[in-house]
């Protein structure tokens, strides 16, 4: 059914339902609210909003912290499979292929929980089946003691050659970033063929996918600073945003501070962008521009949405709200648990 | 203006019954594009307004009342469209 101008109603009414789940999340007072209270007043909190359900349902099993990381993993991936069932044609593909990247986080978690000999009752709280790999398959991979047996049990999915290309480096080194790295990169790829085939509303789709690269690309850069990592960190490139790999690689040996955030400014038009990097300019470490950063996107992603009302943004916008809502109350429990001051964990909120 | 059109209509061989007849079937034509139109009009208007307003329900039972008022908006140009037809056939 296709309506005025190419709109049909069920963009209309899926953009609707997300907008008024987004309207739903826990705004910024809340959090300030949250974060002067215990750790039993928050999971009350959260019990009253849209986690009700999870809570009721696990709290005779889990206690504590533990209810409210399984709570949030429960909910959002929840949330994210209503999220598929309900989109119609291009938009469900879209999404769909968006939300695989939750694979890449779900195999790397097990991946990283079986290297450090973590009970599979704790990986199994954290993982979030939202991509293809869902729960049974998930449970499948879980019940593997060896890396190279879980590897074997994904042939046939898209990141099987990665992991066999990147394991042995991985099982080398001790360290899984890499193997992270280029699932990331193959993913990012595999998006943009998808939405250049031509498929409508595929331009829409890779603005976002392609802010989403950008902002990745810059996360690198100011970890890179951080760390001053001297390692050949020319791989950590994602190609497909804004920056090229030229750009990249000159930024990477930039040792000014000010010639670095210069040059990044000369490169991206961004007003929010261009006034964090502003604000950057003078301080010391990059370590909580992430965060700052990550803000910056949501503000570009939610004014893109406003842009193109019927359309992929407002599904994204809101699954990448809801993931931080869930990070938030994630990073809020966890710092009220190991009794961070309120001062520290505000800096860990995207809000 | 009817004189007019009964000096036109002799000119091209009608009889004045058939100017009657005539008339009153481009009234009936009028009506029925402005009822037919309005109608269609009130339809798309009402698409995006009916979808957006049952998502919204969807989400959030308490909204049913704002947004069935929202949706029958549009009815008031179908409204428009039916007044100038009962117009045109009756006055």
């Amino acid at each position: 059914m296709v309506g005025v101008r190419g709109i049909s109603a069920p963009y209309i009414y899926v953009c609707t339902r997300m907008r008024v789940r987004k309207a739903k999340l826990i705004p910024k007072e809340e959090y300030q609210r949250m974060l002067n209270m215990g750790l039993p007043e928050i999971t009350r909190i959260i019990g009253e909003t849209e986690y009700k359900q999870e809570i009721d349902e696990l709290g005779t099993t889990f206690k504590g912290i533990d209810l409210i990381e399984v709570a949030l993993s429960w909910n959002l991936a929840k949330e994210y499979q209503k999220i598929q069932e309900i989109t119609p044609g291009n938009l469900k593909q879209f999404t769909q292929a968006y939300l695989r990247r939750w694979d890449i986080q779900n195999v790397l978690t097990i991946f990283r929980g079986r290297m450090q000999g973590s009970a599979t009752g704790k990986i199994k709280e954290i993982l979030v089946p939202a991509g293809s790999l869902d729960t049974k398959a998930l449970d499948r991979l879980l019940a593997e003691d060896n890396p190279e047996r879980i590897i074997e049990a994904l042939k046939g999915h898209h990141m099987y050659p990665v992991l066999v290309r990147e394991y042995p480096y991985a099982k080398e080194s001790g360290s899984f970033s890499r193997m992270e790295n280029e699932l990331f990169k193959q993913f990012y790829a595999e998006i943009i063929t998808g939405a250049e085939s031509g498929i409508k509303g595929g331009n829409l789709f890779l603005d976002f996918i392609r802010l989403d690269i950008d902002v990745k690309n810059l996360k690198t850069l100011f970890r890179l600073r951080a760390d001053a990592c001297e390692e050949d960190a020319r791989e950590m490139y994602i190609p497909g945003g804004a920056l090229s790999a030229t750009n990249f690689s000159n930024l990477i040996l930039i040792r000014n501070q000010g010639e670095f955030i210069d040059m990044l400014k000369g490169l991206y038009r961004q007003k929010a962008l261009l006034a964090l990097l502003d604000e950057i300019r003078e301080e010391k470490t990059f370590r909580d521009a992430e965060i700052r950063l990550t803000r910056v996107q949501l503000e570009q992603m939610e004014r893109m949405s406003k842009r193109h009302p019927i359309s992929i943004h407002p599904i994204l916008v809101y699954l990448e709200k809801k993931k931080y809502e869930v990070f938030n109350l994630r990073a809020l429990a966890r710092g009220k648990e190991s009794k961070l001051p309120s001062e520290k964990i505000v800096n860990y909120l995207v809000m | 203006m009817a004189a007019e059109a009964i000096v036109a209509a002799v000119d091209v061989g009608m009889t004045v019954e058939q100017i009657a007849a005539s008339q009153l079937g481009m009234k009936a034509i009028g009506a029925g594009i402005a009822v037919g139109l309005t109608g269609i009009g009130s339809g798309v208007a009402e698409m995006g307004i009916g979808s957006a307003a049952v998502g919204a329900v969807a989400e959030n039972k308490d909204m049913f009342g704002l947004a069935l008022l929202f949706t029958v908006i549009p009815e008031t140009i179908v409204i428009f469209g039916l007044v100038v037809a009962l117009l045109l056939l009756f006055v």
